[in-house]
């Protein structure tokens, strides 16, 4: 089967942040699939142990740590970028899968939950974008793909503490797309809608309201947005650069 | 999972893809796989593209083609599907600009307003008509429209294009909600300012000379759309409809300033 070489991430290092939810292990084997080198921050230890378990299969030098970066804890950072710096001395590719769902009435949300959920999404993405966005300066060579909800442009009903933190990484990925271009570093969103990594019955999935309002029909699975992750993260993504790209069954452009 | 970036054996039927960011995609989608069926106006430009095709291996049919003209789209259709027997994907690429883009508003006649419309935008709404039946008669099917940064944002003394392109994002999302259900999707390409050797002189003239204006500090260059042709032409984008994938050197992300001018702003107390 003919694919274009343009999709390739041989040779290249990527680093990818999970806060949490159950679609980092595809994440990882598709950028271990093209070729990338995989080294995993997760939030804990129970997130990392499926992704290095997935990646198993697939050649290159793999690897992770469970690190709480976004808490603000210089040591948490450290402790990633030690581990890290171990087995690669540069990042290609930063990935922040910084969707960790949260859904409760505003009357019901405590300052501690907005902190958090502030915490593990934004702040998360904003330290290693700091971090590793400055060593690939330094290189001038970068891919970033921030992976919002498609909640960052639209409003929910019990969504308002984790819609606020994904609008906060779409922005954050606009301005950064701009300070960064001219040292040849992209900077993106992959925007997603319901999804799930288990594999799960048309018919049953379609006895959800959300899935029957889904123009697709089906909610997504991590391999619907593995390739588009790829390009987003491959050189040849060269000139799309602080832009979301959607891949929701059709949502975003619903009534 | 990335086998589903292939087109092996996939049929594209494409508009305008003899010159600039159509031969760019069609060159990409040949090597990809995709056995092509190119339309245009003119016969030289599709012919020297089939040949390309052709010599990659893969099949290509040239249908020259006003796509102004909807039974000259109905009979591209029904051509193509005489020599392929399906329709995979169609990129409505063919593209028209003003004859003299800066006019003022008040100078710009009907026929030129009629024209970029009845190119850019009734083109594409009579090419997707004319695949929407025999796609969904297969059950599948991509529409891809190329459109513009101008379809989002205005341009100075631009307007017909920046209409057309705007509503052919438009035409996207709503081909994507109702084509759904027959297990059709539909998503257009955002180019920004990509200078080709085709773009008419007068349009070139209103584009940035450099990138020093735009945050990736240089422009694109048609091979930027081809794997991104590619990704949308193929299975690997599935479960994306509706959407655009903007290709614009951070163009609307930022708006078009000088790169690097900002000013720096203390915490205040």
């Amino acid at each position: 089967m003919p694919t274009l070489p343009e999709y390739s991430l041989a040779g290249k290092v990527a680093v990818l942040y999970t806060a949490g939810g159950d679609e980092a292990p595809v994440l990882a084997q598709a950028l271990a699939e093209s070729g990338a080198a995989v080294f995993t921050i997760a939030r804990r230890q129970e997130l990392l142990e499926p992704v290095l378990a997935g990646l198993k299969q697939y050649p290159g030098e793999h690897g992770g740590i469970a690190a709480d970066v976004g808490s603000g804890s210089s040591t948490e950072l450290g402790k990633a970028m030690d581990a890290l710096g171990a087995s690669h001395d540069h990042v290609d590719i930063l990935v922040n899968d910084v969707r960790s769902m949260f859904a409760q009435p505003l009357s019901e949300i405590s300052i501690e939950e907005w902190d958090q959920i502030q915490s593990r999404n934004v702040r998360a993405a904003f330290v290693l974008c700091k971090e590793l966005g400055g060593r690939m300066r330094e290189r001038q060579y970068g891919r970033i793909v921030n992976l919002v909800s498609l909640l960052a442009e639209r409003g929910m009903v019990n969504g308002s503490a984790f819609a606020a933190s994904q609008a906060a990484v779409l922005s954050l990925t606009r301005s950064l797309a701009v300070e960064l271009g001219t040292s040849n570093i992209r900077v993106n969103a992959l925007g997603t809608g319901w999804m799930t990594a288990e594999d799960i019955p048309l018919e049953v999935q379609q006895e959800e309201l959300l899935v029957r309002y889904t123009p697709l029909r089906r909610k997504g699975h991590p391999r619907d947005i593995g390739p588009l992750l790829v390009y987003l993260a491959s050189e040849s993504c060269d000139y799309t650069t602080g832009q979301a790209v959607y891949v929701d069954g059709g949502l975003n452009a619903h009534p | 999972m990335l086998e589903t970036f292939s087109l092996d054996g996939k049929v594209v039927l494409i508009t305008g893809g003899g010159t600039g960011l159509g031969l760019a995609m069609v060159r990409a989608l040949a090597r990809a796989g995709a056995n092509i069926a190119l339309a245009g106006r003119r016969a030289a430009p599709i012919e020297g593209a089939a040949q390309e095709v052709v010599d990659l291996g893969r099949e290509a049919l040239v249908v020259t083609t006003d796509v102004t003209d909807s039974k000259q789209v109905d009979q591209l259709v029904t051509t193509t599907l005489d020599r392929f027997g399906h329709i995979d994907v169609l990129i409505n690429n063919a593209g028209a600009v003003q004859e003299n883009v800066r006019k003022p508003l008040w100078d710009i006649t009907d026929d030129e307003w009629n024209l970029v419309m009845n190119v850019n935008l009734s083109g594409a709404f009579f090419c997707a008509r004319a695949v929407s039946k025999p796609m969904s008669d297969r059950g599948k099917g991509k529409i891809i429209n190329v459109a513009s940064g101008f379809g989002m944002r205005a341009g100075r003394d631009i307007y017909m294009y920046c209409c057309s392109k705007g509503g052919m994002i438009q035409l996207t999302k709503v081909l994507s909600f109702n084509l759904a259900r027959y297990g059709i999707t539909a998503n257009s390409i955002v180019p920004g300012f990509i200078p080709t050797t085709s773009t008419d002189s007068e349009i070139r003239s209103t584009l940035p000379r450099s990138g020093d204006f735009l945050p990736t500090g240089k422009l694109g260059t048609p091979e930027d759309l081809g794997p991104i042709a590619v990704f949308l032409a193929s299975e690997a984008s599935d479960y994306m409809t509706g959407e655009m994938i903007i290709a614009d050197g951070g163009g609307l992300a930022a708006g078009i300033t000088p790169t690097g001018h900002a000013p720096v702003v203390a915490l205040e107390l």
